[in-house]
């Protein structure tokens, strides 16, 4: 790509902030901005592109995987620019600093981050384009810019007759320069923002036009499937090659970084293939424990080490052993699967010195950083094209199956594409680690005077440095990678962001209690562990929430008053607890059989709380209703809100009552979705959504639903039974 | 080995072994990509067609037992061109998030409404339930599906694709 920064600065001096990312960077904006006379094309900023012919299209730099930036974030910049979303062609981003997410320092989609990272930028960015093109009509008209408006992609003169189309004015927008800040509009002037619209992908969605990573075709493109170590950490030493490459349709088989890799002209035929692979695997690193070896872990580490302050107010220690009534409770978390639909898959295609990689990724930087990893590329040789993607919830932002893919192009160079089975899914993901919490609390009459949180288990980054490091400095050489990695470790918490995962939500703990201690135990048992749909928050607000619940029974109150008295300075978390309470009725008469149990958690800077009524029928745990009461502040597309947290409960409903993977001796035991169940259409209770209407700037949605949930269906079946779950997932 | 089936009206000849899931040959052989894989053992009806009118998993429909069948996948779904209403309700609704399971839940309501151009909310649960959504749209699902119901008597198995 030829560089061409004239108009990019010109622009980005006047946009105040919309490209202060790119500003930032060292180097020159891999993006070309400015006018194109060949193509008639103009391109203000690293997001938009209009042309004379009126069409308009939006660069996404945060992946689409059922979270709604494709329609969110194209509603940002179409509010601002003044036109119809639905007008507005939307291209997944290329791999560029521009587009790394700012919030994080890298090209990555997660956190629920979009809304909030891209609210911002991609406003002013809309609005600095709308307002050359403002310009440029009022130069034509000989009229003050200031006195003309916009409709549609239409500027329109002051005179109330005449009008010029954004397509008329691109060349001559071009040429004008903004001097100072670009104003945005005030919310009573939204025409999208806000307001229920629809999905700009649902029918390309409907219709089964819509290309995810295993859709992609390419000329020549041959199937790779690979047969991995049964534990995680075992190397393929040999295997019966001879036998394999003599097998029908087969072109290749050879050995990886990642296992046993076998190609032919189709995927049934390299499946069929895969099934004669024998392996000789050293297993001298390889994972050898059992789930029960992990939480005798969990509980000696518990023991040993009291672990790092991570919050501490008053003397807990001191609160404990004088208090009228010392409270105890244990809690255990199992590893989870994300599972998405979308199979694990990638497309690579190594040709003319570089690699492009087509895949259903949530961090392309990141998949560049694993497409070179086993090559002399380096990052700056992979093109990494996105696609949409078949549901995420965390497990894309781990890039193996780039990596295999890319290692098996780079061996055949011509297209390939690698699909893992559903099975290889199950047992070969990173998963969302267990977790042991210790509790222990001190009442005074039906006061709660001290909180101590023990979080045991291990954090995420420790695994996901490996490639995040070098995606941060793609300029390094890649002998320094794994360095890279050990040094961003070394340094986590000072010179990188400190790793939450697995106390985040812990020390937000916001309930107004004396004496406050919250710790993190840090052990790993080696068990590959990823981001998984609301992370620490997932475990911790399990754990804090059912902990509550128990304080509030041990002190005789009422679950939803002794939450409340303790949240008057947290005007937004009391207001959602107050609002799901009222509109589940809480404290109301149920059905014999029936109860309810509430929960409330911040995740990601969203209030979420949730009021549960369930049941047991059969034996089997029944959920009726869900009421969720929603603060995420000023909010985009409601019915996407509304999709999130709905989406968001299911997705914890499916962990508490089904989740687990288990390992025996290393190996994952479940295998495909008779094994590890999701929540079907017959088990999905009524969900009520309300979204309090606010002010405040965006946060995110994707994630907060799931933590309240787990704990107020556990509340609510102790509300029923007396019988308390400190287990997940729920017993009946 | 040589197959031939009809697939959404059109008549293909494909050269694969017998025992081909159905689904990988409308997929790769046929390149109609709006059918999905998502299990391969008929646990979870991303990969929904209908053959012969009949909703059949087509992870798990041996090429060989369809030789000679009329199958219809989403692509066929819209007669020339036009929508089905059920894929119009689905845009009106909103119902999909990452959208990867929504062709087989499409195809396995239209093979409902087919049948029953009135069904029940039950009916409909009863129908879909064994067509899995990771996201969790099922209650979008069930109003797209609602909002069609007894209208859509036009459509029958023995007329589908284009």
């Amino acid at each position: 790509m030829t560089m061409n920064r004239r108009d990019f600065m010109k622009v980005s001096t006047g946009a105040s902030g919309s490209l202060v990312l790119a500003l930032s960077l060292p180097g020159c904006a891999s993006v070309q901005t400015g006018f194109e006379p060949e193509t008639g094309e103009w391109t203000p900023d690293v997001w938009l592109e209009l042309n004379k012919q009126d069409e308009i299209t939006f660069t996404l730099a945060r992946v689409e995987m059922g979270q709604g930036t494709y329609t969110g974030l194209t509603t940002l910049i179409a509010e601002e620019l003044d036109v119809d979303p639905a007008r507005i062609q939307v291209k997944f981003a290329p791999v560029a600093p521009e587009y790394r997410n700012p919030f994080i320092g890298l090209q990555l989609t997660g956190g629920s981050t979009s809304v909030a990272s891209s609210w911002q930028p991609l406003r002013e960015a809309g609005a600095s384009a709308r307002l050359m093109l403002v310009m440029a009509a009022a130069r034509v008209w000989g009229v003050d810019a200031n006195n003309c408006r916009t409709d549609n992609g239409r500027v329109l003169h002051p005179n109330g007759v005449d009008s010029l189309r954004y397509g008329q004015l691109v060349e001559l927008a071009d040429k004008e320069v903004i001097r100072g800040d670009v104003p945005l509009k005030p919310r009573s002037e939204w025409k999208y923002i806000g307001k229920q619209a629809g999905k700009l992908d649902a029918r390309a969605k409907a219709t089964g036009t819509a290309v995810y990573g295993i859709d992609v075709e390419l000329p020549g493109m041959v199937y790779a499937v690979m047969t991995r170590s049964p534990r995680y950490g075992g190397r393929a030493q040999s295997f019966n090659r001879d036998e394999i490459l003599a097998m029908a349709g087969v072109q290749a088989a050879f050995i990886t970084e990642r296992g046993v890799a076998v190609v032919a002209g189709s995927y049934w035929k390299a499946r069929k293939a895969q099934q004669a692979v024998r392996v000789e695997w050293d297993f001298s690193e390889a994972l050898d424990t059992t789930v029960d070896e992990v939480f005798e872990g969990y509980r000696k580490a518990a023991s040993e080490d009291p672990g790092e302050q991570e919050r501490s107010e008053g003397g807990v220690d001191e609160a404990i052993s004088k208090a009228g009534r010392v409270v105890e409770a244990e809690y255990e978390q199992p590893y989870l699967a994300h599972a998405p639909m979308e199979p694990m898959n990638a497309t690579a295609w190594y040709h003319d010195g570089g690699m492009e990689i087509w895949a259903p990724t949530q961090a392309p930087d990141l998949g560049r950083i694993a497409a070179c990893r086993n090559s002399d590329l380096s990052p700056d040789d992979v093109t990494v094209h996105t696609t949409f993607l078949g549901g995420g919830f965390g497990r894309r932002l781990t890039q193996d199956y780039i990596e295999e893919a890319a290692a098996v192009a780079y061996e055949l160079k011509v297209p390939v594409k690698l699909i893992w089975s559903r099975e290889e899914d199950m047992r070969h993901g990173f998963w969302r680690p267990a977790m042991l919490h210790r509790m222990t609390a001190s009442l005074d009459g039906a006061d709660l005077t001290g909180w101590d949180h023990q979080i045991v288990g291990p954090q995420v980054l420790d695994w996901y440095v490996r490639n995040a490091a070098p995606a941060q400095y793609p300029w390094a050489p890649k002998f320094l990678y794994n360095t890279l990695g050990k040094v961003g470790l070394m340094v986590e918490g000072l010179a990188t962001p400190k790793d939450v995962s697995a106390i985040e939500g812990a020390i937000g703990y916001p309930y107004q209690v004396p004496n406050v201690s919250v710790r993190h135990t840090h052990t790993d048992p080696g068990v590959p562990i990823t981001w998984w749909r609301s992370v620490g928050y997932s475990h911790n607000g399990f754990a804090v929430e059912t902990f509550m619940d128990e304080l509030a029974h041990e002190a005789g109150q009422d679950p939803l008053e002794f939450r409340r008295k303790l949240l008057a300075r947290e005007p937004r978390h009391a207001r959602v607890l107050e609002r799901a309470a009222e509109l589940a009725q809480w404290g109301t008469s149920l059905p014999e059989g029936r109860a309810r149990g509430i929960a409330l958690f911040q995740s990601f800077g969203t209030y979420v709380a949730q009021v549960v009524e369930a049941g047991i029928e059969n034996g089997e745990i029944r959920v009726y209703k869900v009421t969720a009461s929603v603060d995420c502040g000023q909010v985009v597309n409601p019915r996407i809100v509304e999709d999130q947290i709905s989406g968001g409960i299911l997705f914890g409903l499916t962990a508490a009552l089904f989740g687990e993977i288990t390992f025996n001796k290393g190996e994952v035991q479940q295998s495909n979705f008779h094994d590890y169940r999701l929540l079907q259409m017959h088990q999905v209770p009524e969900v009520v959504v309300d979204i309090v209407d606010s002010d405040e700037a965006p946060t995110g949605v994707g994630e907060p639903g799931v933590p309240p949930v787990i704990p107020a269906l556990g509340n609510a079946l102790f509300a029923l039974t007396g019988k308390r779950q400190r287990r997940l997932p729920l017993a009946a | 080995m040589a197959f031939s089936l009809t697939v959404n009206g059109n008549r293909h000849t494909v050269d694969v072994d017998s025992d081909t899931p159905l689904l990988w040959v409308i997929r790769d052989e046929l390149g109609l990509k709006g059918t999905k894989f998502g299990c391969g053992a008929g646990l979870c009806g991303a990969c929904t067609v209908h053959v012969n009118g009949q909703p059949a998993r087509s992870c798990s429909t041996a090429i060989e037992l369809v030789d000679g069948a009329e199958i219809t996948t989403i692509e066929g779904l819209s007669e020339g061109g036009n929508l089905h209403p059920l894929q119009q309700a689905w845009i009106s609704e909103g119902v999909p998030q990452c959208g990867y399971c929504q062709s087989g839940q499409i195809m396995t309501a239209a093979h409902l409404l087919a049948n029953n151009p009135s069904p029940s909310r039950d009916d409909i649960v009863a129908a879909m339930t064994g067509n899995l959504c990771r996201c969790g749209t099922y209650a979008r699902i069930v109003a797209a599906v609602e909002s069609v119901a007894g209208s859509v008597g036009h459509y029958q198995p023995g007329q589908e694709g284009a």
